[in-house]
């Protein structure tokens, strides 16, 4: 990081916070006022995990720009689970607010609807240190960009120091290898891993495309027309699911959503799961001895020697539909500023990973370094579907838990022949191959 | 009725089956009573017997009404759930009792209409809902809701409301006619009285349906002081992977109070609206 980065996080997190929530009134950094005639902004968001960081928006960072500016920002937040069901609305219609909060691959799905935002995410990038790759593949809709990159919001391994430290390991494994050693015994001594593999929207895709990739497995060839899935790497990845599932699971995470893997660890049933650091956020509120030994870990090694993480980006587009592009851009060019989206990272303290490389060490990383690892885990994260392009396709196989559910049943006791073939199936039907 | 032979056979044959559907049917709210009033550390324990309250708290219930807007919810709840049958009521026995009543060309192809209408599902209705309020301007407001509800109430409650008109005898209306009573004169002081039950049935059902309703109400209120109980609950209560177990169940306790009050006032109307026209007149 650039020692002229690292000057913009000079200080504890409290003062930053201050600091920023002040710069965010001040005019220094804010856009000239009077150069529109809108008076309203809307902005969708759905519902935080983080009641702070919503709350930071609306005490803060609107009132700001109404006083900057003159124009109002309305944070439109809509339930969790139910924003998608908004954007399509409002895309589909053409009416309604202004710019929107996007995860995962939704720039891709709506890319008709939403304006170029290139510029922006240009110039943020170049003022601070440069974007991750990866959140370039999340936004970057046939080479434009179709979203402003935001925040990761990684699922890693969360793990329990003190039983993992009973059975001889006072650190994560390395290695599927060793994690399958390790979780045998821990089993064998009543603390089983509890991975999902159940139809959930996170957790369940958290582990198992780093798997697939970790052990040279891929849904797709990089052409995006050549399905790669039947492979000798695929199958010796689900021969490791499957023995993960035997020696160091219970059969229930075959049911599992991602609350149910949350709440046995709250119930104190498992030793290890793959997740967002929602666990620990929760942990420290409301079950502050779990939270003692509650420890983070990036995702194993494969044979291959790498290691990856599912991508779970947010970002900010722009609808096609707004009556003042320029004002909506205008507006997202100030969120994007350190005085203000810095800050707004910091409400959340970690949980939002930030894109941008010159937040690498900003304070909140230095909180807890049972955070850090999820800032880590941004430089070998990738959005399901990769290496192929990024696609409606690559979204339909997520949306029909093609993966998911071919590990699934492996672990239920299919044969790895027939997940593989009933997997190659359903890929060319969604990839139109002929 | 139950013809028992003694004691025995009467437990058997009624007592023992009653008991089962009771606990069936009354297990869910006790779940959701317990879990409101169980501490955090309880509700995720699983050394204690989770039948059984051991620590009970009333925080759920303290947190849910000062740190989320429910009682604004279930105001907002309550105005969209009575306008909205309010409307249906009028409109549905307007629609029910010509088709009930009346001979006239096409009145079969206007009953299989309304009863069509009723079944599109609301997927494929809300888009179009969507552009109509957004033209409109009435995003975010409870009149946004309270216009799109009869949408789905009116055809429900003119097919109801139909069955039960038809109960009625002619003879009544020819009287009626014959004393120089107006059609409209005839249906409102004369067939609507006599359909109360029917009124009281399908107001229920409609209530309830705009009560528990989330579609519409996701789509069209987004601000945190327009939500209706179950949008709000879910907005402000499941977050991510985290749910707010206790307070959920909170919401869903408190938000099921106002129907069962009103069930248990109406309840032999309710059921005599439901029956009707299952025997002819």
């Amino acid at each position: 990081m650039a020692g002229s980065e690292r000057n913009i996080f000079a200080g504890s997190r409290r003062d930053f916070l201050k600091a920023a929530a002040v710069g965010t009134v001040g005019s220094a950094f804010g856009p000239a006022a009077g150069w529109s005639a809108t008076k309203t902004l809307s902005l969708m968001h759905e519902s935080s995990f983080i009641k702070a960081y919503d709350q930071f928006f609306q005490k803060n960072l609107a009132p700001a720009y109404e006083k900057a500016t003159g124009i109002k920002v309305n944070y439109e937040l809509a339930s969790v689970g139910g924003l998608q069901t908004r954007v399509a609305t409002v895309a589909e219609t053409g009416s309604g607010p202004d710019l929107t909060l996007n995860f995962f691959t939704w720039p891709f799905l709506y890319n008709e609807k939403y304006l170029d935002v290139g510029g922006i995410a240009k110039e943020a990038g170049e003022k601070n240190g440069g974007w991750y790759d990866a959140a370039k593949e999340a936004v970057i809709v046939g080479g434009t960009w179709k979203a402003v990159p935001f925040g990761n919001v990684g699922q890693l391994m969360c793990w329990r120091q003190d039983w993992f430290h009973e059975a001889g390991y006072d650190k994560f494994p390395e290695t599927w290898d060793e994690l399958l050693e390790a979780g045998t015994k821990l089993k064998a001594a009543g603390h089983p891993i509890g991975f999902e593999l159940g139809h959930g929207f996170g957790d369940n895709h958290g582990w198992l495309y780093p798997l697939l990739w970790s052990y040279g497995g891929k849904e797709m060839e990089p052409d995006g027309k050549t399905v790669a899935i039947d492979s000798d790497e695929t199958a010796r990845a689900i021969d490791m699911a499957r023995k993960l599932f035997k020696q160091t699971m219970n059969e229930e995470v075959l049911g599992w959503t991602d609350a149910n893997n949350n709440k046995a660890w709250f119930s104190e049933q498992i030793c290890c799961t793959n997740n967002a650091a929602s666990i620990l956020f929760v942990a420290k509120r409301d079950f502050p001895d779990i939270a003692k030994v509650t420890q983070h870990a990036l995702n194993p090694k494969g044979p291959t020697g790498q290691r990856f993480h599912i991508l779970a980006p947010w970002s900010h587009s722009i609808f096609t539909h707004t009556p003042d592009p320029e004002a909506a851009r205008e507006f997202l060019r100030w969120l994007m500023q350190p005085e203000q989206v810095g800050a707004w990272y910091a409400s959340a303290e970690t949980y939002y990973a930030p894109y941008l490389h010159a937040y690498d060490n900003a304070p909140m990383w230095s909180t807890d370094p049972r955070w850090v690892p999820y800032r880590d885990s941004i430089a070998t994260s990738h959005l399901p579907g990769w290496p192929a392009p990024i696609s409606r396709a690559s979204s339909e196989s997520v949306a029909k838990y093609v993966v998911v559910d071919m590990f699934a049943k492996a672990c239920a006791g299919a044969s790895t022949k027939d997940v593989i073939a009933q997997a190659v199936a359903q890929l060319k039907q969604i990839y139109r191959v002929a | 009725m139950v013809h028992g032979h003694g004691w025995t056979g009467r437990a058997l044959r009624l007592w023992l089956p009653l008991g089962f559907f009771l606990i069936v049917t009354l297990f869910p709210f006790y779940w959701m009573a317990i879990t409101s009033l169980k501490p955090n550390a309880e509700l995720y324990s699983t050394k204690v017997m989770p039948l059984i309250v051991h620590h009970p708290t009333l925080k759920h219930y303290v947190d849910l009404l000062t740190e989320t807007s429910f009682l604004q919810w279930t105001w907002n709840t309550t105005i969209i759930a009575v306008v909205s049958t309010a409307i249906s009521l009028v409109f549905g026995s307007m629609l029910a009792y010509p088709l009930a009543r009346m001979n006239f060309p096409g009145g079969a192809l206007i009953a299989f209409t309304v009863a069509a209408t009723y079944l599109v599902p609301q997927p494929l209705l809300f888009i179009p809902l969507a552009d109509i309020i957004n033209r409109l301007g009435l995003g975010n407001t409870l009149t946004s809701v309270i216009l799109t509800y009869p949408t789905m109430l009116v055809p429900f409650c003119a097919w109801l409301l139909m069955g039960y008109f038809k109960t009625v005898p002619r003879d009544l209306e020819d009287a009626a006619r014959i004393d120089g009573a107006t059609r409209t004169q005839t249906m409102v002081r004369v067939i609507l009285p006599l359909c109360t039950p029917g009124f009281i049935s399908a107001g229920i059902f409609a209530f309830t349906l705009a009560q528990n309703e989330f579609l519409y109400a996701l789509i069209f209120l987004t601000n945190t002081d327009v939500r209706t109980v179950p949008v709000g609950a879910i907005a402000e209560l499941v977050r991510g992977d985290v749910f707010y177990w206790g307070q959920l169940m909170a919401a869903a306790l408190l938000g099921s109070v106002p129907v069962a009050i009103i069930y248990s006032f109406f309840v032999e109307h309710y059921v005599a609206g439901l029956t009707s026209g299952s025997v002819k007149a």
